[in-house]
């Protein structure tokens, strides 16, 4: 037989190995990270020291006068090949290089290539760079109304036919501003029987994937190949073409592994400076970022969300009101997707007949934000879910129960008039409440340790219209190579394909070969982000699997056999070629379809694709005197469409969930005149095994998601939606602490405790 | 990092003759744990390094002496002391603090003598073997010295140790029959650097408390000794009032520092909190053999 044994279908929905697994745990699965190329020079960025300022002068002698440094390349080497070196997937306003200004500590202003990087680093530290420092903004709120100009003009890309009524817009912090408008709000606040209004903030949190970003370039021909740990290999060769004015083909993106991405390599981060660093040069080029400059290359949204409710007598929320300032720092990136995406989404899964939403991405002078993982979702449900939380106990009603009253179910428009099409959010709320047993009592302590319970639910839509492409290539022998440029990155995405694959082809996820991407011979995607992965390119594979079965169908056809036979395929190959030679390659694109929010009322028939459903309940136990949270309990549950390879789905929803007891309760990018203070791990923490509770538990409600392969779709966020609201409503359980900012430190908890004890903290 | 010469000498007196008393480029290193993240994140540049790793094997043994003293040399990686039945028995608080030092690849290559010398405030060591009475044998080039591990400190990162001099060996008296603890309370990730540390040692009949030792870090700039909270607590009755009253003590005459992981303010509600669960903790671990 063959190398693929053929099998009946049923890899679908099993918990096969991982295809790389083996490779990781014996040490040697390849990372862009150990990518040597020869004569290769290695780089080190000089960053900015202010968070506003024009360049007066930069002085690179000393540094290129050091023994073994190569050359210094400032904006002004750059614009001798890139005339207009902005790029971004939204607005085209990053420099390569800082030009003519900076806009926040970190940011990039000059490159040093050396022989290797410690001499690069040393070089760096000689450089000197004259600024007339300008005032700064910090604050998203405050940028909106402040005299201090990030940028001179808003500069959006061409991409997107929403933005484009911003060009040339200039006086402006605000990047973009998504409305929605639903019903009358206006005239529902006097129908309101009780009216609620509450801020609530999030911190600038960091990605901190444990492989920071690293990129190298080199030239072979005419071609510029560039090795990076991205998550958009399709992305980079579009921009990085479109910068330099060459076609697509002389671009090659390679990929290997990711040490997790978590939305931080998306886009364009070091593959820009990499990419003019080599052609500069004329010699292969590496820039590795540490651990703790990759701080400096990308962060993630603060947010502030005004929210405001009006409920009538029989506790159903009438109106809703959502402003929304997301801080986007110092260049746009993907602010504007995420103000518009995640935007209509801020009024919960909540089923209200008006509602007003204005969700802002606003620039401010500290490092550029990008989503991590939920792509702002928690953000939005950090305010919602505590919001709501907040009425029903100010009711007297049991927070499931007001949940329940209101909920967003199959049939009814969310605010933006897409149908919802199941009831997955109800099922994740009643799953939630049978695992959390909320209907029996519950003891909340008497000493000095209290304990509370809460839970919380959102939803999120995928990021849509993107496509998808893939091909699979059936070799001579019947083995089995899938091409596609989805970025294995931890999730598992590589076993997941393959076993979709599988199932059409009848054979064993572990006989395919899923390549690494390399944007020569993998085709187009538009990036392993948003959980999109599974859906769309779930789809292509499969299309492309199919495509591949009626190709062997009409190859055993033309030789004559009976349909249905269970000849070996490198038995086709060998009869209709005479020899073991020839090819089957099947393709399959995916683009679904999608209804743009009108510009003017943010309404869509079809919003999204489809919905992630994620809710979360947590037991903690508060520490009545020190403030200190301990979360006992989690339980995560998603709507997970039909399970592809349940043993990952559990790892999916319970590391997002791990993720968020950091970004519920410590992490939090200190920041002190726009610089940056904790970037290293030692003192900007996240969950480590003995935050994990014990109790730690993932429920999965499975339906058929229309559309999604074999009813499959993604379900690496839903797991972030409602950690940190379950705490937040739980220590108020615990303890009648209501807290507004994240994340909650035992010293924010401790505080809230005194406040309403009567008792003074500190000086205030 | 810049190119900087390694030496490995195989005596301690080759070590230390080959250290430079003005020289802050040059510095040894034990199992380099919290030299080398310094060096990463380009604090410290050295000129030239020492290695102790090659040092006479004894330094590397923990044995206990004729007056029933345990004697730790400088080279015990931390692991080999918590896992040493000598400390296990007799000093169950040097090992159950160890448990919660780091992670257990840190464990098994930082060594006891460059946890005390470090001098960073929030290390765990400093103060247990303060509060246990532990001496520090310090080599220079004139001789050797012995000086108190709580002596050791001057401010944050700074000790009385000369750059010429290393710590060859840690002497930790016969433990007496006494109760001790050691409290470390983060306040961010369970694994994240103390907000405070309170390492307690007492007697007890059951009822009244005596030869209370009290030493804190981590809120201090420096290993620190509560002097008026031991006042406090010596000859009172194990009860809520007494440690209410340490607390209180404590506060007043400590100066804590602000940082990531807290306010002043909240810091100081921690000691005043933490002081009577140090001693209350301390009662339950039982008396050490």
């Amino acid at each position: 037989m063959s190398i693929s044994d053929r099998i009946p279908a049923g890899t679908f929905g099993s918990s096969p190995p991982r295809l790389e697994s083996y490779a990781k745990v014996t040490g040697r699965a390849e990372y862009t990270h150990n990518v040597q190329l020869p004569n290769m020079l290695h780089g080190k960025i000089f960053r900015s020291s202010i968070a506003h300022g024009r360049i007066r002068r930069i002085d690179v002698t000393a540094a290129k006068a050091l023994p073994g440094v190569h050359s210094v390349f400032t904006a002004a080497d750059v614009c001798k090949l890139v005339p207009n070196p902005y790029y971004g997937p939204a607005f085209h306003d990053q420099p390569i290089l800082a030009l003519d200004k900076v806009r926040y500590v970190g940011e990039a202003v000059a490159v040093v290539l050396a022989d290797d990087p410690h001499t690069a680093e040393q070089a760096v530290q000689l450089i000197v760079a004259d600024y007339e420092e300008l005032p700064a903004v910090f604050d998203e709120v405050e940028a909106v109304t402040s005299a201090t100009f990030v940028h001179d003009e808003l500069k959006p890309a061409k991409t997107f036919a929403d933005l484009k009524h911003l060009a040339g817009r200039s006086n402006t912090n605000v990047i973009v501003e998504f409305k929605l408008d639903r019903g009358d709000v206006k005239n529902a606040w006097a129908a309101a029987d009780r009216i609620f209004e509450h801020t609530f903030r999030t911190p600038m949190v960091a990605h901190t994937a444990l492989e920071p970003l690293v990129s190298l370039a080199e030239m072979n021909g005419s071609t510029l190949t560039i090795h990076t740990a991205s998550q958009m290999p399709s992305f980079v060769r579009i921009e990085i073409a479109r910068l330099l004015g060459w076609p697509e083909s002389r671009i090659r993106v390679k990929v290997l592994h990711l040490g997790g991405g978590f939305a931080a390599k998306t886009y364009i981060k070091l593959e820009a400076i990499v990419a003019l660093s080599t052609l500069l040069a004329n010699r292969p080029v590496r820039i590795a970022a540490t651990m703790e400059e990759q701080a400096y290359v990308i962060a993630s949204h603060a947010t502030t969300c005004r929210i405001k409710s009006g409920v009538n007598k029989a506790g159903r929320v009438i109106a809703r009101q959502c402003d929304v300032w997301w801080n986007c720092g110092a260049y746009a990136d993907v602010g504007p997707r995420i103000s518009q995406k995640s935007g209509f989404t801020a009024a919960g899964p909540y089923d209200i007949e008006n509602v007003l939403i204005r969700s802002r991405g606003v620039y401010t002078n500290l490092p550029l934000c990008t989503g991590r993982r939920g792509f702002g979702v928690p953000n939005l449900s950090w305010a919602y879910e505590s919001h709501t939380d907040m009425i029903a106990r100010d009711l007297g009603v049991d927070p499931i129960e007001f949940r329940r009253r209101n909920l967003l179910r199959e049939g009814k428009e969310q605010a933006t008039g897409t149908v919802m099409p199941d009831d997955s959010i109800a099922q994740v709320l009643d799953r939630l409440a049978e695992r959390m047993n909320w209907s029996a009592p519950f003891e909340r302590g008497h000493g000095v340790m209290r304990y509370g319970r809460g839970v919380a639910v959102g939803f999120k839509a995928v990021i849509a219209p993107t496509t998808s492409v893939a091909t699979i290539t059936i070799n001579a022998d019947g083995s089995c190579i899938l091409n596609i440029s989805t970025v294995d990155m931890g999730q598992g995405s590589d076993t997941v394909m393959a076993q979709i694959a599988a199932e059409v082809l009848g054979i064993t996820a572990q006989s395919i070969k899923v390549s690494h991407p390399d944007t020569d011979l993998t085709p187009y995607d538009m990036g392993t982000v948003g959980s999109r992965s599974t859906f769309h390119m779930g789809n292509a594979v499969k299309l492309a699997a199919e495509d591949a079965r009626s190709k062997i169908e009409a190859l055993a056809r033309e030789i004559g056999l009976t349909k249905g036979s269970n000849y070996p395929w490198s038995e086709l190959f060998h009869r209709r070629y005479g020899m073991q030679a020839g090819n089957i390659v099947g393709m399959g694109t995916f683009i679904p379809p999608y209804a743009a929010p009108s510009s003017e009322s943010g309404h869509s028939a079809n919003v999204t694709p489809y919905w992630m459903v994620g809710g979360t309940g947590v037991e903690v136990e508060v520490d009545g005197e020190t403030g200190r949270v301990r979360i006992t309990k989690l339980i995560t549950a998603a709507d997970c469409g039909a399970l592809v390879n349940p043993r990952i789905a559990e790892t999916q929803l319970s590391g997002a969930a791990i993720m968020q007891i950091g970004y519920a309760l410590f992490e939090k990018m200190d920041f002190d005149g726009g610089q940056l203070t904790n970037a290293s791990l030692a003192d900007y923490n996240i969950p480590g095994m003995q935050d994990i509770p014990l109790a730690l538990v993932s429920v999965f409600v499975e339906g058929d998601q229309q559309g999604g392969p074999f009813g499959a779709k993604g379900l690496g966020e839903s797991g972030t939606f409602g950690v940190a609201p379950a705490v937040a409503n739980a220590i108020h359980d615990a303890i009648g602490v209501r807290l507004i900012n994240l994340p909650m430190t035992a010293e924010s908890v401790l505080r809230g405790l005194h406040k309403i004890q009567g008792r003074q903290w500190g000086d205030e | 990092m810049i190119p900087f010469e390694l030496v490995e000498p195989e005596t301690l007196h080759e070590a230390v003759s080959l250290l430079d008393a003005d020289d802050p480029g040059v510095r040894p290193f034990a199992g380099g744990t919290a030299l080398m993240l310094m060096m990463k994140a380009g604090v410290f540049q050295p000129s030239r390094l020492i290695s102790l790793g090659r040092i006479e094997e004894r330094f590397s043994m923990i044995s206990v002496g004729a007056r029933g003293e345990l004697r730790i040399g400088a080279m015990v990686p931390l692991s080999t002391l918590e896992y040493s039945p000598d400390v296990q028995s007799a000093y169950p608080v040097i090992a159950d603090t160890l448990r919660t030092l780091a992670n257990i690849r840190v464990r098994n290559v930082a060594r006891v003598g460059g946890a005390l010398a470090h001098g960073d405030p929030h290390m765990d060591l400093p103060p247990v073997l303060s509060v246990l009475g532990a001496k520090a044998i310090v080599i220079g080039p004139g001789g050797s010295r012995e000086i108190a591990v709580e002596e050791l400190y001057t401010g944050y990162y700074t000790t009385v140790l000369a750059r010429n001099e290393l710590i060859a060996e840690v002497i930790v008296p016969a433990p007496q029959t006494r109760y001790a603890a050691y409290l470390k309370y983060t306040t961010r990730s369970a694994a994240d650097w103390p907000a405070l540390g309170i390492a307690v040692l007492l007697d007890s009949d059951g009822r009244m408390i005596r030869d209370a030792s009290v030493v804190i870090s981590a809120a201090t700039e420096r290993v620190t000794r509560l002097r008026h909270t031991q006042e406090i607590l010596n000859g009172k009755a194990i009860e809520d009032t007494t440690l209410h009253r340490a607390g209180e003590a404590a506060v007043a005459e400590t100066m804590l520092v602000a940082d990531a992981r807290g306010s002043m303010f909240y810091k100081q509600q921690l000691l005043r909190v933490c002081i009577g669960r140090a001693v209350r903790m301390a009662l339950a671990n039982g008396v050490g053999k």
